[in-house]
């Protein structure tokens, strides 16, 4: 299978399965991997769009043509933005499971019908 | 306008727990806020000074031609910050709110928090970048920190219930913005770029097919997230409550910040996609059931805060439909009922505050007879009422005829009459829980506390009514800063 198309096709089923965890189970921190999941499903499929079939890193080396570098490189953009994504999104990872623990210390559950109300 | 708040909010930080420094230093940093936008000059800023290859003519004479003579020479390199008359008045009122909710914050806090006034200092700047970027990845990055600011206000708040809220708000928040930077990753899949204008560009010269599918999708998901920014329904609940676990001059910012985000994701949903007859019959189906929904549902509220939030999701509405008539003189009213309903649920939460910091009690049956503890808050408080719910000469009264005006002239006189009654059934939800918690006879089992309410809560309320009797007095000044906003907007749609 193409590896674009791969990336593409696994990165939905990320996004689905994180969407099915969040909503469908009960444990705190299994909704928080599932949120994980589709991060990453967002994530993956960002990085997709700048695969090049047979494409080189972007990197500009001494030696190289302009022409034949601009023709063969890998697009950079999407590299760059996932790269800050992640970070956001350990960002909010940190704070949500931070809130987990305090609320685990006052209810002492991680179930969450009980410790949310629903 | 950027970096002077997130260096505020770092040093601020810094100050933890040393209480008379914080004060000092939060009044003096907030002071910068609404003046920075005044002195600013207009134009556009490269990050790192790469501008478009065409207007950089030292750079362009070492690159190859098949760089510099395509459609290259015309796309941004780097992120770019447009700053224009309409993003003067959006940051200024943005600054003017922060420096009212921050002066407000160290005078009504016993031992004012570093790390509340870092929140503040930070939403401030995510908010100023949202309304200044042309950049929709960079747009992305400041929303989620504004996302994370907002629960940073509420777990700092302190409030019962504040972190099953504050979760709540982010297990939705970590669902919506993978979605939002789903659809960015289909446009930069479809057009290669990031930048607005770019994309823009590449679907008006058609570089790219405006009829792709992938860009519908795209559309859709960027609509979520907006939903989700800024408090739509079906996310109106969860802001409300958000509101409703914040300290008053942190409801204050978070309604900023939600109206903000609301006008900044809807004109990039307006500039790309106005093609789409759908995206703006999807702007004004949104709107519209953001207005009944958010004012029905204020009338049953029993908790102040709770009421006033519901009234501003209610609000949005209005600026929605502004944006989705899609004519120059709809967007401008829409923008101005925007800036008039930053100020105008700022004074109210503010206010309301007041009621909050005397009894403690935030909910509607257990208050009563504060008119005689403070008869000239609950004045202010009442034009405040007045203001939102469009009683002439104030501010929304203009921007609620302006709108009633264009929604008639654009051919949908039908909007402009449900406007007209959801005005009334928000004039009559704010009397009723004026009366309530002023005028009815005071429960006995009420404890009120002797202490005089800080002078700074005053003088914040006093000042959001002046500007909103100046606006109101005076709408065409105002409009002036938005015109050509509104102008460019609606020719992309026309």
């Amino acid at each position: 299978m193409d590896v674009q198309l791969g990336s593409l096709l696994t990165a939905v089923a990320l996004i689905v399965i994180g969407i099915f965890a969040t909503a469908f189970l009960d444990n705190l921190i299994k909704k928080i991997i599932g949120l994980a999941f589709i991060g990453d499903g967002a994530n993956l499929f960002l990085i997709a769009m700048g695969y090049k079939p047979g494409g080189i890193v972007y990197i500009y080396l001494p030696g190289m043509a302009a022409d034949w570098f601009a023709q063969n490189a890998a697009y950079p953009l999407p590299f760059a933005l996932v790269l800050t994504s992640i970070v956001i999104g350990a960002s909010t990872m940190a704070v949500m499971l931070g809130i987990i623990i305090v609320l685990y210390k006052k209810k002492g559950s991680l179930s969450a019908a009980k410790v949310l109300g629903e | 306008m950027v970096i002077v708040p997130i260096l505020c909010a770092l040093f601020l930080n810094l100050l933890h727990k040393k209480d008379r420094a914080i004060k000092a230093v939060t009044i003096i940093l907030a002071l910068a806020l609404p003046a920075l936008p005044l002195l600013a000059n207009y134009g556009f800023h490269y990050f790192g000074g790469y501008e478009p290859l065409l207007q950089n003519p030292t750079l362009s004479s070492n690159l190859p031609s098949f760089i510099t003579g395509g459609v290259l020479s015309t796309f941004h390199p780097a992120i770019t910050y447009s700053f224009q008359s309409a993003q003067q008045l959006f940051v200024f009122i943005l600054g003017l709110v922060g420096l009212l909710a921050l002066f407000t914050s160290v005078y009504e806090t016993r031992r004012p928090s570093g790390v509340y006034a870092y929140m503040l200092f930070m939403g401030i700047a995510a908010m100023t970048a949202i309304l200044l970027t042309d950049d929709i990845f960079n747009l992305y990055v400041f929303f989620e920190i504004a996302a994370l600011a907002t629960v940073g206000i509420v777990l700092v708040s302190n409030i019962k219930g504040n972190y099953e809220t504050a979760l709540k708000y982010m297990i939705l928040g970590s669902v919506a913005a993978p979605l939002l930077l789903l659809g960015i990753a289909l446009l930069l899949g479809v057009t290669g770029n990031v930048n607005i204008t770019d994309i823009i560009y590449s679907l008006k010269t058609g570089m790219v097919d405006p009829q792709n599918p992938v860009l519908l999708m795209a559309c859709g998901l960027i609509v979520f997230g907006w939903l989700y920014g800024s408090g739509l329904p079906p996310f109106h609940t969860i802001k409300s409550a958000i509101y409703s676990k914040a300290l008053p001059s942190g409801s204050a910012m978070i309604q900023a910040f939600s109206v903000f985000t609301f006008i900044a994701l809807g004109i990039v949903i307006l500039r790309i996609f106005s093609y789409l007859p759908l995206s703006q019959w999807v702007i004004l189906g949104v709107s519209l059931l953001a207005m009944i929904l958010g004012i029905t549902m204020a009338i049953v509220q029993t908790d102040i805060k709770r009421m006033i939030g519901f009234l501003a999701v209610g609000e949005l509405g209005y600026i929605g439909i502004g944006l989705g008539l899609g004519t120059a003189f709809g967007i401008t009213a829409g923008l101005f009922q925007a800036v008039n309903e930053v100020m105008i649920t700022a004074l109210l939460f503010i206010g309301f505050g007041v009621v909050l910091y005397q009894t403690g009690v935030s909910d509607t049956r257990k208050l009563g007879g504060l008119m005689f503890r403070n008869p000239g808050v609950a004045l202010l408080v009442l034009l405040g009422g007045f203001a939102m719910a469009g009683v002439p000469p104030l501010n929304a009264f203009q921007s609620k005829l302006m709108l009633i005006q264009a929604s008639i002239d654009a051919g949908f006189p039908e909007l402009g009459v449900i406007m007209i009654l959801l005005s009334i059934v928000t004039f009559m939800t704010f009397m009723k829980a004026f009366h309530t918690v002023y005028l009815r006879p005071k429960p006995a089992d009420l404890e009120i506390k002797t202490e005089t309410i800080p002078k700074a809560t005053v003088i914040s309320i006093v000042v959001l009514l002046v500007v909103c009797i100046i606006f109101g007095l005076f709408p065409h000044y105002v409009t002036s800063y938005l015109q050509p906003l509104a102008t460019s907007l609606a020719g992309g749609v026309a």
